[in-house]
């Protein structure tokens, strides 16, 4: 994999950014420029919230706007209260000046807007995560509407509240950056300067937090939201962190915009400002990060430069033939209807955008596709998950029920599992089984009982708790992340083993690099738990996979997590008779590592196989328990289960 | 005139409101009910279709607010204005579902939404460009003729909004509850993937679901027209906002939901502008979007959300 094409691109094209001012000396040109970065930034922020978490944010001008009062406010005559000695610890600062009129002295702000640009950012933050609180559980449709009602809002106020924002008038006099006395005043190439570095930090930012366990978290969330909280997620925490950061990307942005236009109206914010930024990010590809920037760039520029001229080409046309139609046209202010045609074009026939965020990956060669399955050596198994350790623990449930409404799923449920044993749960269809899974790990609530593993109740756990805790599980309706590659849906399955915050992600200090470069071997180690079956198409999305590769992905996806118990639900459906004998046998293999298993199995044969103990529900209640020999013997089992069956016949 | 005058006669403005609120609120429950999918492009398929009601009544030849009509001739004008700015909302509905939307049809996440926002952009401009900016001076044939009850004055128009809009409301419901096709609907809201199994055709059912509420939207915009003497490309945003929240208010997905959730926005709009300030409006009604969304997200009269896991 070479590496130096897309260096010598970024190279390229960070030149070109940089020269751009000196080749065209044109101001106008350069503001628009400057402009276009703005958006670029605003596109990149809001990609992380829409392409990285999936929460489609239909009023992200809101933090804009909080982001461009917040500097404009600091630094112009908007607020002067009456000085008093409170202010001057502020004086001292540097942040505010004493200033004499008719009147008496007031107070001038003059906070320095290097210092705003990250004060800007935190204050968005901020109003993203008071906001996002309450709002994120929300289902997506809904989230849209909510963050659409906000935006409306954020602008409504500050054209109602004169005294701060100077209301529909917009404010006035807001101070030029200074920088080691130079000021910036009207000229645009120093905004231009200033842009291309916002721009070129928030590109980074956004690389290395989606190149990380964070990045990964959020595209769990996004492709899967239960499965990512089965895996460890913290979803409400990672969906305020993704609204949070990208608020933050407004915020500073907001900053940089009013001080280079030097004023601020409600107008700037309103909700076609917010349709703009997701017309970029879809037009340039919804989670790219270089899409987004290209996206923003392009239509930017469409607007303010090639609108116009093609406009005046299309009047001289009209003059030539003598059209008058044509000698009206004004393309600049069909800019909107521009955008409608992207969204349309793009959802219909390009949904990944310009630049897909995902890579193209290639096709296995004949040979790797018709190699003989290969099982992996036991030595290599085994200090894979050596560093799990054995189970020392055992699930313990009492009692347990679940009620759906009126439906009671299961009824006091009585089931232990003993460390490093291997029970198999069996029961007709709509019997209770999943409903005994899902209730383990926290998706669905209990009504009674207990549920107790090392000691420690988990009745009340959230999904990510009952991982941390040390349990892991597959699901019967095969739960992977779709557009996530193989090696990234196991490496979301270490989530609560890795260490990497968001600081970590965009710092990469070498301790975060070790840690993920070693997440990474594990990872591939993991995958040669099922020989080459899995390992050639670790780079494919699992979406590309067979169905008995998808249901091998689950069970590496969970055993990244290290577990004391896994839990799988129905591993083999879907197999065929060698298929099934040869993951019975890994699963096997796994136990006699000391993993503990509790396993949900339609296949008999398998369940005599494997387990130690069968647990027989009927109807959410427990009608049978014993060694598989004398499960099949069981007279009630036979009547409620087996007698409809022809398996054992 | 009496602050409790003032305070009734704004409550009968709110109705008036409030009637219109309903019927735009109706194709997005009709919509969502079906689909789970909110129509951005309702609002602006609102907005063409008072433009097609402006122009039905001008080739009859009415401008302005002077030409009043009386008698037959009255009811003859307003019938043809009605049926064509229903047919034009109901067509562009269709057209909308089917060149834009149908193709999208089981594509997971918000692209069948984000489209609805660019087709709503799309028929904005189109207005915009082809009509221009202004707002135009809608044609309206009804007498002024008032009533004075004590301290509350009612006007003909008034009478007429509420009649057309309950005579409209009655006849969905007629069709929801009794027709074959409304069964059809019923159950296709319900579970889509049962109904299609039982025979049900779902792209009829979505193809009236639009057609449906995209109607009750050119009734609406008619009837906006004929309230406010006035229309412009900018008046879809606003209007269909507020009929949205009037939708999630009673419940999105549920039709006698949309009907009272239209009613209370439209007393909100007018009783808040009178109690508290005009341009505070939009702030009251969008915390009432969010807050009934964060906490009450089934609102008043909705069922309980089946949660897709």
């Amino acid at each position: 994999m070479t590496r130096i094409g897309p260096r010598l691109a970024v190279l390229g094209v960070t030149a070109a950014a940089l020269l751009f001012p000196l080749v065209n000396q044109n101001d106008a040109d350069i503001d628009s420029a400057a402009n276009a970065l703005a958006f670029a930034a605003l596109a990149l922020g809001l990609n992380i919230v829409v392409g990285f978490a999936g929460l489609l944010d239909l009023g992200y001008a809101a933090f804009f706007a909080i982001g461009a009062y917040a500097y404009g406010v600091a630094s112009s005559w908007q607020l002067q209260p009456d000085w008093s000695s409170l202010w001057e610890p502020f004086q001292w600062l540097d942040l505010v000046t004493r200033f004499h009129t008719a009147s008496g002295d007031v107070v001038h702000f003059q906070v320095s807007f290097w210092l705003m640009l990250p004060v800007a950012a935190a204050i968005a933050a901020f109003f993203g995560v008071l906001f996002g609180a309450p709002t994120l559980r929300l289902k997506g449709d809904y989230l849209a509407i909510v963050t659409l009602g906000f935006g409306e809002i954020v602008p409504i106020v500050a054209r109602n509240i004169p005294a701060v924002t100077n209301g529909a008038m917009g404010l006035n006099g807001v101070a030029a950056p200074r920088l080691f006395g130079f000021d910036f005043g009207v000229d645009a190439t120093p905004y231009f300067y200033v842009g291309v570095a916002l721009v070129a930090l928030l590109i980074v930012i956004s690389q290395r937090l989606k190149d990380s366990r964070i990045g990964r978290a959020w595209m769990a969330i996004r492709e899967d939201e239960v499965a990512a909280m089965a895996m460890g997620v913290d979803r409400v925490r990672y969906k305020l962190l993704a609204f949070a950061i990208g608020a933050a990307f407004a915020g500073a942005t907001g900053t940089f915009y009013v001080a280079k236009l030097q004023t601020a109206t409600p107008e700037m914010f309103m909700f076609p400002v917010s349709v703009m930024i997701l017309v970029m990010v879809v037009f340039g590809g919804i989670g790219s990060v270089w899409g987004v920037v290209i996206g923003a760039l392009l239509l930017q520029i469409l607007q303010s430069w090639f609108l116009e001229d093609l406009s005046q080409w299309l009047h001289a046309l009209g003059r030539m033939v003598g059209v008058a139609w044509l000698q009206q046209v004004e393309l600049a202010s069909s800019i909107e209807l521009i955008f409608g045609l992207i969204l349309v074009m793009m959802m219909l026939y390009r949904r990944q955008g310009l630049i897909p965020a995902a890579r193209r990956t290639l096709a296995l060669s004949l040979d790797e596709q018709t190699v003989q399955p290969a099982r992996a050596q036991s030595g290599l198994i085994a200090t894979t998950l050596a560093n799990a350790g054995a189970a020392r623990h055992g699930l313990d449930i009492s009692d347990l029920t679940v009620r759906f409404g009126g439906l009671v799923a299961l009824q006091s449920v009585e089931l232990s599992v003993p460390a490093q044993s291997v029970v198999a749960v069996i029961g007709p269809n709509g019997s209770g089984k999943s409903t005994l899974f899902n209730a383990i790990t926290g998706l669905v609530p209990t009504d009674r009982g207990t549920i107790r593993f090392a000691g420690e109740e988990l009745g009340r756990l959230p999904p990510h708790r009952v991982l941390e805790r040390g349990i892991a599980r597959t699901f019967q309706n095969l739960r992977l992340f779709p557009n996530l590659t193989v090696l990234e849906n196991v490496m979301i399955g270490m989530h609560a083993r890795l260490a990497t915050g968001p600081v970590g992600a965009v710092l990469r200090l070498p301790a975060t690099r070790s840690e993920e470069a070693a997440a990474r071997e594990r990872a591939l180690q993991i995958l040669s738990f099922f020989g080459n079956r899995l390992l050639p198409r670790a780079e494919h999305p699992a979406a590309s996979l067979s169905y008995a590769n998808r249901r091998r992905t689950e069970i590496a996806r969970a055993l990244a997590a290290q577990p004391q118990l896994l839990m799988l639900d129905e591993p083999t459906a879907g197999m065929n008779p060698a298929e099934t004998l040869e993951l019975a046998d890994q699963i096997a293999g796994l136990n006699r590592l000391g993993l503990t298993i509790l396993l949900i199995e339609h296949k008999l044969d398998v369940v005599a196989m494997l387990a130690d103990k069968v647990v027989v529900l009927d109807h959410g209640e427990k009608i049978a328990e014993g060694t598989p020999a004398a499960v099949r013997r069981d007279e009630e089992v036979i009547r409620a289960y087996l007698g409809r069956s022809a398996v054992f016949a | 005139m009496s602050d409790y005058g003032v305070l009734l006669q704004q409550v009968v403005n709110g109705l008036s409101l409030g009637a219109m609120y309903a019927l735009l609120a109706l194709g997005f429950t009709l919509v969502y009910g079906i689909l789970e999918l909110i129509n951005f492009a309702h609002f602006n398929v609102f907005m063409v279709s008072s433009f097609v009601g402006m122009w039905a009544l001008q080739l009859l030849g009415i401008s302005g607010q002077s030409h009043v009509l009386t008698g037959m001739a009255l009811a003859g004008a307003l019938l043809f204005a009605f049926a064509a700015t229903m047919l034009a909302g109901g067509v562009l509905g269709v057209a909308i579902e089917r060149l834009s939307l149908r193709p999208l049809r089981g594509v997971p996440g918000t692209a069948a939404m984000i489209t609805t926002i660019g087709v709503s952009y799309i028929l904005f401009n189109i207005i915009l460009l082809t009509v221009g900016a202004g707002s135009e001076n809608y044609p309206n044939p009804l007498p002024v003729v008032r009533w004075q009850f004590g301290e509350v004055t009612i006007e003909l128009k008034t009478l007429l909004i509420w009649a057309v809009a309950t005579a409209l409301m009655l006849a969905l419901n007629l069709f929801v509850n009794r027709s074959r096709l409304g069964k059809a609907m019923r159950a296709t809201a319900q579970d889509a993937e049962a109904a299609r199994m039982m025979g049900v055709d779902v792209d009829r059912v979505v193809v009236t679901a639009f057609f449906l509420g995209s109607a009750l939207a050119g009734a609406a915009a008619l009837i906006f027209g004929l309230y406010y003497n006035y229309t412009s490309f900018i008046i879809g945003y606003t209007a269909g906002l507020r009929a949205f929240t009037a939708a999630v208010l009673g419940g999105i997905g549920s039709i006698p939901g949309a009907m009272v959730g239209g009613v209370l926005i439209g007393l909100i709009e007018t009783l808040g502008g009178q109690l508290i300030a005009v341009r505070w409006t939009d702030v009251i009604i969008f915390s009432i979007l969010i807050l009934v969304l964060v906490f009450v997200p089934t609102g008043l009269f909705g069922r309980a959300v089946p949660t897709k896991s």
